[in-house]
Formats: structure tokens, sequence, C-alpha cells
């Protein structure tokens, strides 16, 4: 016995086939409609085909640069996961810290751990014979550093600190060309010490550093945490500890662990040390799809201009076909059915040529550095964007363009419905 | 006593009402018996187009009405009215008006489609019907790779499709030469003779004339003279 959903199927099977059946004459007339302007038709199917392959380009662009961005932000910037004290976020003042020892302790445990730097920093002057900037000073484990963020990968002149040589400072090179800095000359850092007291240090420049991120660049030097902790008066102390992860999906545990462990301390995720690289995320979807539909928008109109040249140069031909018997729907669906055609012959080359041409710049990339690499890490991205298109982009954008174009074969198709039998066919 | 097919009461035709009227039909009161071969006859300018027209429902008459077996179709909506033409009334035109796109086949295949004949149906009257406007080596060839006569006896094999029960033809042998002409107004004679089909011409061509059994003739879009004939051409 079958079921009765077997049957529901079976009967809308059936009724599809009638449909089909009764109307396969006029998909044949839409079908070969198409070709008498071959010209015409390839010209809307390049343009379906071009849309759908731009439209895909502009996502790919607009997801590279926001995975850029984000691997620029957790592996340069801020790591996955940061630990403050609680009085740390509202004001960055030294007085806001915790003991390094016993957070280290716990950090060695934290699940998918691949490097964790603990950093005593302080708001202050960097000064020189030419002038002075406010910085953020960084005291950090040179190894540590490295190994969280890859610091020592950054240094574009003069060396990453020297073992044996004492009060070596790494200057941005945003900031070092602002202030004519240079490795081997000498600047001064003034800061407040725990005890509120102006204290100053000077160090000798060992290298300069440049990351993706020119702005950060500017107001971030780093010195050894050791020698900033005896200027300040903190040892043993840390203000800052950044955790890198092996994987961005292990964020969840890693955060819950260490939210678990350290109840006293602020613990907070890229997303929320880093909001305007979150923004920059979340805001994706949006600015793609709004260039998207500038781009529908031109496409569209390109096929209402078309549909509504071959409804008008046939309107003839759509005289007769009222006069003999075919109803306003079918002549309705012939249009629509048309332009549908030109759509799904487009489409497909569309999808490959956008797969094709992500598949090839994922790999190569867009090296915008001869063109765009000062504005480019004016923003905080690299200068090579990596394409990246998600699967279901892919198909939204089908979907948006199949609907763009059905909804622009209305108008044509409404055009060809107005038209009375009498006056169509003596034109 | 033959059946009356159409009627026609007090059709009047008016275009341009409200700027400069133009009056192609006037008051016209005619009918139409199962089996005649009429030919409307008149000079250009004298409504002969626009009253075949209102006849077949592809234009409104202004005032009037016209009753196709029983059915006033001036009352119909534009839907209604193509489904009334598509299953009672065949046409042919000037100019043949055959879909550049499908076969001759397909073009007489086409109507008993919308009208929703089964595969069987279609494929047993597109033979018959192509092979009584001898045309059926040509079943498979597009309407441009026609000569002008073989396209319009296949507009006739279209028109003939639905089985409608007249035909309304527009100048159908306008645009052919003697001989074509001839054949066609020889297919036309016969398929009333053996099938009494209806057929209303709208024509200034002679040789129609001459073998119509009924000739109507307009003048200013009025009935000047409506006369039947003992000898006919079929």
């Amino acid at each position: 016995m079958r079921r009765p959903h077997t049957e529901f199927v079976n009967l809308n099977v059936f009724a599809c086939l009638q449909i089909i059946n009764s109307n396969h004459m006029l998909i044949l007339i839409a079908w070969r409609n198409l070709w008498r302007h071959r010209t015409r038709s390839l010209v809307i199917i390049a343009s379906v085909a071009l849309g759908i392959w731009a439209g895909a380009f502009i996502v790919s662009l607009y997801y590279g640069m926001g995975n850029e961005r984000v691997r620029i932000a957790i592996e340069q910037e801020v790591s996955h996961l940061q630990v403050h004290h609680p009085g740390f976020q509202d004001d960055h003042d030294v007085a806001f810290h915790f003991n390094r020892d016993s957070l280290a302790a716990v950090l060695r445990k934290v699940p998918g751990l691949r490097a964790f730097s603990q950093r005593l920093t302080a708001m202050g002057m960097l000064a020189n014979a030419a002038g002075s900037n406010g910085v953020q000073i960084n005291g950090i484990d040179p190894a540590a550093e490295s190994d969280t963020r890859g610091l020592h990968g950054f240094v574009v002149a003069g060396a990453y600190f020297d073992a044996g040589r004492r009060h070596q400072i790494l200057v941005g090179k945003k900031l070092a060309d602002k202030m004519k800095l240079a490795p081997g000359a000498k600047v001064v850092l003034t800061f407040q010490d725990r005890e509120q007291h102006i204290t100053s240090g000077a160090f000798r420049i060992a290298g300069i550093y440049e990351t993706a991120n020119a702005p950060l660049d500017e107001r971030n030097v780093y010195v050894r945490r050791d020698e900033l902790g005896d200027l300040l008066g903190l040892p043993e102390q840390a203000t800052e500890a950044a955790v890198l992860l092996h994987d961005d999906a292990q964020v969840p545990e890693a955060f819950a662990f260490l939210r678990s462990k350290l109840p006293e301390l602020l613990v907070e995720d890229w997303q929320s040390v880093s909001p305007e690289t979150a923004l920059v995320m979340s805001s994706l979807d949006l600015s793609s799809f709004i260039i998207i539909g500038i781009i529908l928008l031109a496409l569209a109109f390109g096929i209402i201009n078309t549909m509504l040249m071959a409804v008008l140069e046939r309107t003839h031909e759509i005289g007769m076909l009222m006069a003999v018997g075919m109803t306003k729907g079918r002549l309705f669906g012939m249009v629509v059915l048309e332009t549908a055609f030109l759509t799904l012959v487009g489409s497909p080359i569309g999808i490959a040529l956008a797969l094709l041409v992500n598949a090839w710049l994922s790999k190569t990339g867009i090296d915008l550095t001869a063109v765009a690499e000062n504005v480019m890490k004016g923003f905080g991205y690299g200068a090579v964007i990596y394409p990246d298109l998600p699967e279901e982009k892919v198909w939204q954008i089908l979907v948006i363009v199949c609907l763009t174009a059905l909804l622009a074969s209305v108008f044509p198709a409404w055009k060809a419905l107005r038209m009375k039998p009498a006056e169509a066919i003596r034109r | 006593m033959k059946k009356t097919v159409i009627d026609i009461h007090n059709v009047s035709k008016v275009y341009n009402p409200d700027t400069i009227p133009v009056h192609a039909v006037n008051n016209v009161h005619l009918h139409f018996e199962q089996g005649e071969f009429t030919a409307l006859v008149g000079p250009s300018g004298s409504g002969k187009t626009t009253l075949l027209n209102i006849i077949g429902g592809l234009d409104a008459p202004t005032q009037g009405s016209v009753i196709i077996n029983g059915t006033d179709i001036t009352h119909l909506s534009a839907n209604a009215l193509i489904r009334f033409r598509l299953h009672h009334i065949g046409f042919v035109f000037q100019s043949y008006n055959l879909v550049p796109v499908l076969t001759a086949r397909e073009n007489v295949e086409f109507i008993m489609l919308l009208q929703g004949v089964s595969k069987a149906g279609r494929e047993r009257r597109v033979r018959e019907l192509m092979a009584a406007v001898g045309l059926s080596d040509k079943m498979d060839v597009r309407p441009a790779q026609l000569s002008g006569g073989q396209q319009q006896r296949v507009a006739v094999a279209r028109a003939l499709a639905s089985k409608p029960q007249f035909i309304l033809a527009d100048e159908p042998t306008a645009n052919l030469d003697s001989h074509s002409a001839a054949n066609l107004l020889d297919m036309m004679a016969q398929l009333n003779r053996d099938e009494g089909m209806t057929f209303i011409f709208s024509t200034h061509d002679a040789r129609v004339i001459e073998r119509a059994g009924r000739v109507i003739t307009l003048v200013d879009g009025s009935i000047a003279s409506d006369t039947a004939r003992v000898e006919t051409g079929v």
C-alpha cells in the first residue's frame, strides 16, 4: 500500500508533467525566439554571466579583505584573547596590574594554546632633539612577543632586541619617519610610575618595525618588560596578557576556561578587544550587497531594454498569437520564459567564471602594493588581498540575479499584454 | 434550413470618437449561415477589414452586437474572447502570419496545443490538414523556407486545426501570384464543399469574388449590396 505522501508527490509530478506538456510549445517558442537575434541574446547572456561574476568578485574581495583584517588583528595586534585587570578597560593606568607568575601558571593550561605574552603597558611621551610624540609604551618579553605576534618579523631597519644590550627600543616606521628616527638613535621615554611620579628613561633604537596597521605603528613602542617594570616600580607585574590559539574555533572553549579560572580578572575575546574589526566583519554582507545591488540594477535595465525591444519588434506576431488564441497568461509566460532562458544560460557561465577566478586569486592574491599600499595600511589591511568566496554567497548571488532578471522581464511582458490584437496585427 | 452561425446586429465602429471621428463601419446588419462562402468587397477604406476584425472579436464595435452561436462576443472579457476565438474562429491573414520560429507542422499543432488536444489527436489532425493543403512533404520546414503560397496554405491548415465554425480570411490572396492564389482558392473551396466550412473573405481580388457564393459590398462602412449567387465556385 502506498503512503499518502507518495500519492501526493505522484499527483504533483503528474500535474507538473501536464503543465509542461500543455506548454511545451510555449517553451519551444520562447527558446527559439532567443536565437532570432543571436548577438543580442549573447550580449544579455554575457551581461548575466558578468553580473554574477562581478557580484561574486565583489563579495569575495570584501570577504578576503575582512578575513585579512581579522587575521592581522588576531596575529599582529590583539591575539585571540586578552586578560586585564577589570579597571584597566576604563583607565589604562599601571595601577591596574596583576602578578605575572600566577597568571602564567593558568595561561599555560589554556586549551588550544599556541603562545602567550604578558605585557606591561604605560602611556607616555617619546622625545628626542627633534620633538616629542605621545606613545603607548609596551614592556614585553621579546621571545614571547615574537611567538605571540611575530614582532621580530616586522623589523624593517636595525634589528630586534639584542640579548647583550640593555635599554633598547623598537619604534614603528610611521613614528620613525615622523620624528626622523633611525636605528642607534637615542630617545627618552617619560611616563608616570606606580606612585604617580613622573619618571624618564633613555633608550636606544634597536630597530624600526612596520606592520600592516600604520596607525598602530605610530603610537606603539616596545621595550623590555623588565626594564619598564623597574622604572615603573612593578618588576613582577603585568597589565595585559595576550593569548594566541592554534585555531579561531577554539576561542569559545579557551575563553570559558579563562573566565572560570580568573574570576577576578577581565577576560575578553578579540571581538571585544577590537570591536572595529568585529564591525568590519558584521558589515561585510551589507556593504557587499549594496554594491551587488548597483550591479544588478544596471543588469536589470539591460534586460528591460533588450526584452522591450524584443517585444516591440514582434508586435505584429504577438497580435497574431492573441488573435489565434494565445491567452494573456501564456503570452506573459512566453516573455518571462525568454528572460528566464537568458538567465539560465548566463548563470552557469557566471558561476563557473566566479569560481575559477576565485580559485586562482585566492592562491595568488591581488597585490595592491604598487597602487595602494599606504592606503591599505592606513586602514589596517595588508597590501595583498586574498579573495574568499563562501559557497552560500554564490547561491545567494545566483538567486538574486535570477530574481532580478525575472522582475526585469515583468515590464516588457506587461507591455505585450497591453497590445490589442487588431492594432498589433495592423503594424 | 441552414443554421445561422453569425448574427451581426446594428454594428458601428468609430475610430477617434473624441478627436476626429472616423466612421469605419455604420449600422451594419448581417447574418451568415453554415457553409457560406462569402466575399466582403469594397474599395480601400470601405471598412472590410474592420468589419472582419469585429466579427472575429479582434476589435470591439462602438455599438451593436455580434452573436456567434448564441454568444454575444461583444460582452466577453479579453481572455474569454481569446478562448472563444481559439475554439470557434479560424483566421487567415494577408501576410500569412505564421510563427517564424516554428516549423509548418508546429505552426498547425500549436493551436491544438493551446486547446489541450492529446498528442495522438494532434499528430493525426496535423497529418490530415497538411495533406489537405498539399504540403505533407513540407511539414518540418520553417516558414522562411516556404513560398508565399505555401505559407498561406499552412496558415489555412492552422486556421482549420482548431475545427472552428468559420474562417475569417483577410485579403488571403493579396500577396500571392495567380497560380498560388488559384491553388489556395481551390483548396478552400474544396474544404467548404467537403466539410461545410464557412468562409468569410475580405477581398478586392476578382478571383475570389468570382468564386464566392455571396458577395457583400461595403462602401464607406455601410452595406451597399448583398448578393447571393446560385452558381458559386464551390
